[in-house]
């Protein structure tokens, strides 16, 4: 699939809307692990740190949703056939999602030590797992060249 | 502040840019499945739409809403509680301070209690109550809606410190600080919310707590009106009380508690708040003193823990002889000992406060009838056993579920049945024991239930058919959890160890880093679970044939199955018409 498909405005929409729905979901989930964790996590300074702006919370935070947003869902549209959980893209969406959360759990992570960060991590792995499976979700539903069956004969039906 | 304002706004026009090329490419989009529309929650050719989930009045949809905020308040509790098992990890109170600890406790018991058991229970109650008693929908079906749509506000209401807190900090990020929405905190008054520390503390958010605490009850009340209505006047004709299937009498018998208990903790709700802001002494010494106010509490407290276990005892014994190709050995006794535990559900309320130092002569009979509840609830789980033998079990998701909560369940019984005795009960009174025994009968065998209906009616309740072996996996790491958290409770009760504390001597590090590692696994388990929900409405398996289950073959195809099949069969009918 070369960039000149015809298919190629259609994916890019999907994944863009795909990537706005995900970081939503991820957004409010941290927003809430943040303020119920008494700032503890310091989970926006985390993020900030993961997109190489340790210490502006509030640009870091919209780099961070300007990535998710734009950036990854492209890259996912670009790599798509190479990552692995085919061919439904809610599958490859979590794999996706998950070398993402290794970056952010490697660079973001900064002071986060101890019993902490179990919460930590445990807590925005799951958000990560979700915006890759709602990136993949959506973008599976508008792409015009998935179908759904195809997905479902390939699953082990017992 | 205008920039942020325009960047919200720019949001909010993305998100509904989104949603219309969701919805236009859906529909222009030919389907490979013959027009099913994958991905939106039912099938059965409902239309998708905002304003039908806002102004549905069918007892199905309704259910449905009632499940799904139930989950959500659930897993929000159940953050709460995954954060109070990492602070255990260590002695001190390093991961949040104490006060924040206490605010975990408090939110995480009240979200379980009201906001995620009941209204998951009252949802599936709302769903197949009517189809298995044959009734068209509940009796009163705009009720029914209100009820629900009370469970919103009160759970913004019940949680409002930390809904506020995130707004503030928002807007304070965009440059506006309001200083009102930082006023109110979470509340730090544990979940029984004892006099006279409740009426001491200073924060508003407490008063704003109780009366979305009291929002609860009154729709938990009229829902329970409801259930009652419907069963008794709106059963088909060829249904007769005799023929009542266990689970409706599980649900009348929990609404009845619920009409005689409910109502006393929203009188001691509104007596509270009215010492907290009216200066009335209610439960304050020159009154009724904190003596009356536990009285209270536990005499609505007590009967809640049968309001939120009883229908899981329904589902058990419901779905349990489907999968074991047995009737449910003794229906009978099952059905008394449901109401055997309703009525003495009322007598045991003192239990709770055998270290108050009242009375001994109350103390004893009280111990009395603690011990004697245990029977009615053994004779259940004799029933299940002798239903199970010689059965031809089948191992699915439900049954693992179902054996793991029974056997979860005979520990935390016999636990309690312990406790019920006033020696050891002021031995072990506010320590781990407490705690371990009733998060094995509560964490036990209520979402275990919760699971395996979900498993056993998601074919029905979807169309589509679950990932089995992902289930299986679920169900196993789920009981495993459950055993790893709160069995080590148990032995760090008796070794001393006080509850609700977030720090404690070193010695006691080992094991609640175990039970720490159980709450993660449970925790791996319902991301397993919600995984397998969400990807299976995507693209599970369609279900063709209604038995799925193979009911028929043990004259078990009971009435909403048979729903299921007439529904299956008209939208088979609709396609060839189309045709």
């Amino acid at each position: 699939m070369g960039l000149a498909d015809r298919n190629r405005p259609r994916q890019i929409l999907g994944a863009i809307a795909g990537g706005v729905v995900g970081m939503a979901a991820m957004s409010i989930a941290f927003a809430l692990l943040e303020v119920e964790t008494r700032y503890e996590v310091g989970i926006f300074a985390g993020i900030a740190r993961f997109v190489m702006l340790p210490g502006n919370l509030l640009f870091g935070f919209l780099v961070f949703v300007a990535f998710g947003a734009v950036v990854w869902p492209l890259l996912f549209v670009l790599f798509e056939d190479r990552i692995p959980g085919g061919p439904d893209p809610a599958r490859r969406g979590l794999v996706f999602a998950t070398l993402l959360w290794v970056l952010f759990a490697l660079t973001g992570s900064g002071e986060v030590t101890g019993a902490t960060l179990l919460i930590y991590g445990s807590l925005t792995l799951v958000g990560h797992l979700a915006y890759g499976f709602i990136l993949g979700a959506v973008y599976g539903r508008i792409r015009p060249d998935f179908s759904v069956s195809e997905v479902r004969e390939s699953r082990e039906v017992p | 502040m205008w920039g942020y304002l325009l960047g919200l706004a720019g949001v909010v026009l993305a998100l509904v840019a989104a949603g219309l090329a969701v919805r236009r490419a859906s529909s222009s989009r030919p389907m490979a499945d013959g027009g099913f529309l994958t991905g939106r929650g039912t099938s059965y050719g409902k239309a998708f739409g905002v304003a039908r989930w806002l102004t549905t009045l069918d007892h199905k949809d309704i259910g449905l809403l009632y499940i799904v905020f139930g989950v959500v308040a659930g897993l929000w509790g159940g953050i709460d509680a995954m954060m109070i098992r990492t602070e255990l990890v260590t002695p001190p109170a390093d991961v949040w301070d104490v006060e924040t600890y206490n605010e975990l406790f408090t939110t995480h018991g009240i979200t379980m209690l009201f906001l995620f058991v009941t209204p998951v229970f009252t949802g599936i109650a709302n769903y197949f109550v009517p189809l298995l008693v044959g009734a068209d929908d509940m009796a009163f079906p705009r009720i029914n809606a209100i009820a629900f749509w009370l469970l919103p506000p009160s759970l913004l209401f019940i949680r409002a410190g930390l809904v506020t807190e995130v707004l503030a900090k928002v807007l304070q990020a965009g440059g506006l600080v309001v200083e009102a929405l930082f006023a109110l905190e979470p509340p730090a008054i544990g979940w029984t919310m004892y006099t006279p520390m409740s009426i001491e503390v200073g924060n508003p958010q407490v008063d704003v707590f109780l009366l979305g605490l009291h929002l609860s009850g009154v729709a938990t009340t009229m829902g329970a009106i409801n259930l009652v209505v419907t069963v008794f006047t709106e059963r088909a004709e060829d249904v007769e009380w005799a023929d009542l299937d266990i689970f409706s009498w599980a649900i009348v018998t929990m609404s009845g508690l619920i009409l005689f208990a409910f109502p006393i903790l929203g009188s001691t709700l509104v007596m509270l708040l009215l010492d907290r802001n009216f200066g009335t002494t209610f439960f304050l010494s020159p009154g009724g003193g904190p003596l009356l106010y536990q009285h209270l509490f536990w005499f609505f407290g007590h009967p809640e823990v049968y309001i939120i276990v009883l229908p899981a005892f329904g589902l058990i014994s419901l779905i349990l002889p489907k999968f074991v190709g047995r009737r449910l050995f003794g229906f009978t006794f099952v059905v008394y000992s449901t109401l055997a535990i309703g009525v003495l559900s009322f007598g045991v309320w003192a239990h709770h406060m055998f270290t108050t130092g009242i009375d001994p002569r109350i103390r004893a009979s009280f111990m009395a009838v603690s011990v004697a509840i245990a029977v009615p609830s053994a004779v259940k789980v004799f029933n299940w056993l002798a239903t199970l033998w010689y059965g031809r079990i089948r191992l699915t998701a439900p049954v693992i579920f179902l054996l793991g909560g029974i056997s979860i369940f005979i520990v935390g019984g016999v636990t309690g049945v312990f406790l019920a005795s006033i020696p050891v009960d002021l031995l072990v009174h506010g320590t781990y024991y407490v705690v371990g025994h009733f998060h094995l009968i509560l964490m036990g065998i209520i979402p275990f239930t919760m699971f395996a209906a979900s498993y056993y009616w998601f074919p029905l309740l979807t169309g589509r058919m679950y990932n089995r072996r992902l289930a299986r996996v679920q169900a196993v790491v789920t009981i495993v959890g459950g055993f790893v958290a709160f069995l080590p409770m148990m032995v760090l009760g008796m070794e001393g160890l006080p509850r609700r504390y977030a720090q404690y001597p070193p010695g006691f590090t080992f094991l609640n880093q175990v039970s720490t590692l159980g709450a993660y696994l449970i925790g791996a388990g319902v991301v397993v679970w919600l995984y397998n929900v969400a990807q299976s409405l995507r693209v599970g398996p369609r279900v063709e044939d209604a038995d799925v289950w193979d009911l028929k073959e043990t004259d078990q195809f009971s009435r909403e199955w048979q729903w299921f099949e007439r529904r299956l069969e008209e939208r088979r009918g609709e396609l060839e018409g189309d045709d």
